[in-house]
């Protein structure tokens, strides 16, 4: 836990947030996590502007991005941070809904560090969402810039 | 050459004409000689210069000289003093120099006069073979069904063949001295200057007119014109062609309808598969994530509550995942199912004896501690998607494992045989719980199942999916069972895709 990376979740519905951070607090990992409910919210979290202008400015072990989100979608905050300098080191992981294939092949292109369709049963999400927190957030080094509490 | 009348100059043969000069020069010689014996004086020049003038004109120019000299000789011989001899008397000379002089002179004369003659019967032979190869040609272009008529250059009409008088219904004496254009009424696509400007530019024009018929119809013409002219170059004559094409015309205008519809039709189905795609598309998205959180919540209810509640209870919530587990996999089969019809196919070439090793290690979890003997014989190779195909055998190995699940000792195989009307046919066998016949037409609908629920599993899309794969591969698929004695499912291949 004293390894644990901030995560930001970019996630509209409460529910997914709820079962979400369940599954983090299950595995201790929930204890740095920033939610922003759209598109438009997360990148005023990267920028550190609008309600985030108080904020330090490191950047998040991991990113954990919903596809179909209000204002600005996913596939977009997705571009904006892989063509930006600062932004582009930070992991992005998919984490959808969507099992369409167009939408993994998009975000590969734009260069996702991974993609993962939410299961439907809990246990097989529990798991997934804990291999992502351990691998994102402890495991990987994350580029430097990017916050990790000790 | 086909000579008429005098002919005998070229006619005769050499020998001959040379003979006919002597001789006539003999017969005057002769008749000079009889005449003189009845003291008729002076006879002779006549006859020779009549002599030479036979042999002249029927002899040639040759035989007319040897007429002159040997009248010059019989002259001297027979009727210049002194007589019997050539020698020629100083008084007589003048007199038989002048006869030889007048005789080459009437020598030239004709020849020249005879060769005038000669080359006017000749031209008249050929103005005769012209007048002739003309009047054929001209019934030619009345036999041809082609339109021809001929205008001249203020448009008037001089020649009318029988073609036009069929097409517009002008017969060539109503049509012949009208002018072309108003009789017509020729509709032109561009100024009609310009169609002269490049007729006289490059002796041709074609294009398409509308033109009226006697009885008031309007039809389409193709137009060929061609420009003739005379020996000083000057445009004398307008040939103009016409083909009625507004048969054609009709048709294009009727395919060019059909496109206009075919591409409206093509926008629409492109239309309507794009509504299709945005609605599998939101499906996945919406229709998965409430389902996720029923689950989810009802497993943490279970979890966290599951001791303060009581034995139903626990079973209404054991209920409530499997049901929403069920429509998961629902949603699933039929996203896969509706993905097959948008999805491009990528075709390769496919080993099924490869793919089913593939898939049998797939469903090896499932057969776990079955007794089941498989038999699998040579499979073909074959042109098509890789993915889709392996779906195919998926399902129908599956549902062999599944409906196989009751028998002690289960038999399933899998091979390929030539069957004389579908070509080369593969079978997936099993010896489970079969089927009626009866309802084999049920077997391939969406949501059809001939099993309850309770034993045998399953959503009802499987053997769909398989249909639809095999008919975008344009095969076959059908099934042959028995209740409780096994079924067999088959698909052909078709012979462009070995």
């Amino acid at each position: 836990m004293d390894r644990l990376g901030r995560i930001l979740m970019v996630e509209d519905d409460r529910k997914d947030v709820e079962l979400t951070l369940t599954a983090l607090e299950e595995y201790n990992l929930a204890n740095e996590v920033v939610v922003t409910g759209d598109g438009a919210e997360a990148l005023d979290y990267l920028y550190c502007r609008g309600n985030f202008k108080a904020r330090s400015g490191d950047n998040p072990a991991v990113l954990l991005l919903d596809l179909k989100l209000p204002k600005v979608d996913g596939l977009e905050v997705l571009q904006q941070i892989k063509s930006d300098e600062k932004l582009r080191m930070i992991p992005v992981v998919v984490l959808t809904s969507s099992r369409e294939e167009r939408d993994m092949v998009t975000s590969y292109k734009l260069g996702v560090n991974a993609y993962v369709v939410k299961p439907v049963d809990f246990h097989e999400f529990v798991n997934a969402i804990k291999e992502l927190g351990v691998f994102w957030a402890i495991v990987n080094e994350p580029p430097p810039g990017s916050v990790r509490n000790r | 050459m086909a000579q008429r009348k005098p002919s005998m100059p070229k006619a005769l043969p050499s020998i001959l004409r040379y003979g006919l000069a002597a001789a006539s020069v003999a017969i005057a010689v002769g008749t000079a000689l009889l005449l003189a014996r009845y003291q008729f004086r002076g006879v002779a020049d006549p006859l020779f210069l009549f002599a030479i003038a036979i042999a002249v004109w029927y002899a040639g120019r040759g035989p007319a000289i040897l007429a002159v000299v040997l009248s010059a000789l019989a002259d001297a011989y027979f009727f210049i003093e002194p007589l019997y001899s050539f020698s020629v008397t100083r008084s007589e000379l003048p007199h038989f120099v002048i006869f030889i002089g007048f005789a080459l002179l009437l020598t030239w004369f004709s020849a020249v006069r005879r060769r005038v003659e000669q080359e006017l019967l000749q031209s008249r032979d050929e103005l005769e073979r012209e007048v002739a190869e003309r009047t054929q040609q001209a019934s030619l272009l009345n036999l041809t069904h082609d339109t021809i008529f001929v205008h001249n250059m203020s448009d008037i009409i001089t020649y009318w063949n029988r073609g036009a008088e069929e097409l517009y219904g002008w017969t060539a004496q109503e049509a012949i001295g009208k002018h072309s254009h108003q009789l017509l009424q020729t509709d032109f696509p561009i100024p009609i200057e310009e169609v002269r400007a490049e007729l006289l530019r490059t002796g041709r024009w074609e294009g398409e007119l509308r033109k009226t018929k006697a009885d008031g119809s309007r039809l389409v013409v193709a137009s060929r014109w061609s420009l003739r002219r005379d020996e000083q170059g000057r445009a004398v004559a307008i040939l103009e062609t016409n083909n009625d094409i507004s048969d054609r015309k009709r048709r294009e205008e009727e395919i060019r309808k059909l496109n206009i519809e075919l591409t409206k039709r093509t926008t629409d189905l492109e239309t309507t598969n794009k509504e299709l795609e945005a609605f599998a598309y939101s499906t996945s998205h919406d229709l998965r994530a409430p389902l996720r959180h029923v689950v989810g919540f009802t497993e943490l209810l279970q979890k966290n509550a599951s001791s303060r509640l009581d034995e139903k209870g626990q079973r209404y919530i054991t209920t409530i995942l499997e049901s929403a587990k069920k429509m998961g996999t629902l949603i699933d089969d039929l996203l896969a199912f509706s993905r097959i019809g948008r999805m491009e196919a990528r075709e390769t070439m496919v080993s099924l004896g490869d793919l089913v090793k593939e898939v049998l290690g797939e469903v090896q979890q499932e057969t776990d501690g079955r007794n089941i003997a498989w038999r699998i014989g040579t499979l073909p190779d074959l042109c098509g998607d890789r993915s889709m195909l392996r779906l195919v055998l998926v399902n129908l190995i599956s549902n062999a494992v599944k409906f196989t699940r009751t028998r002690e000792q289960a038999e399933i195989e899998i091979g390929c045989m030539e069957k004389k009307e579908d070509g080369l046919v593969v079978f997936v066998k099993d010896n489970g719980v079969g089927f009626d016949m009866k309802y084999v037409n049920k077997l391939f609908g969406v949501f059809q199942r001939l099993h309850q629920s309770e034993a045998f599993e399953g959503t009802g899309i499987g053997l769909a999916t398989v249909q639809r794969i095999i008919h975008r591969h344009g095969g076959r698929v059908w099934a042959e069972g028995l209740v409780d004695s096994g079924a067999t499912f088959f698909f052909s291949v078709p012979s462009h895709r070995r």
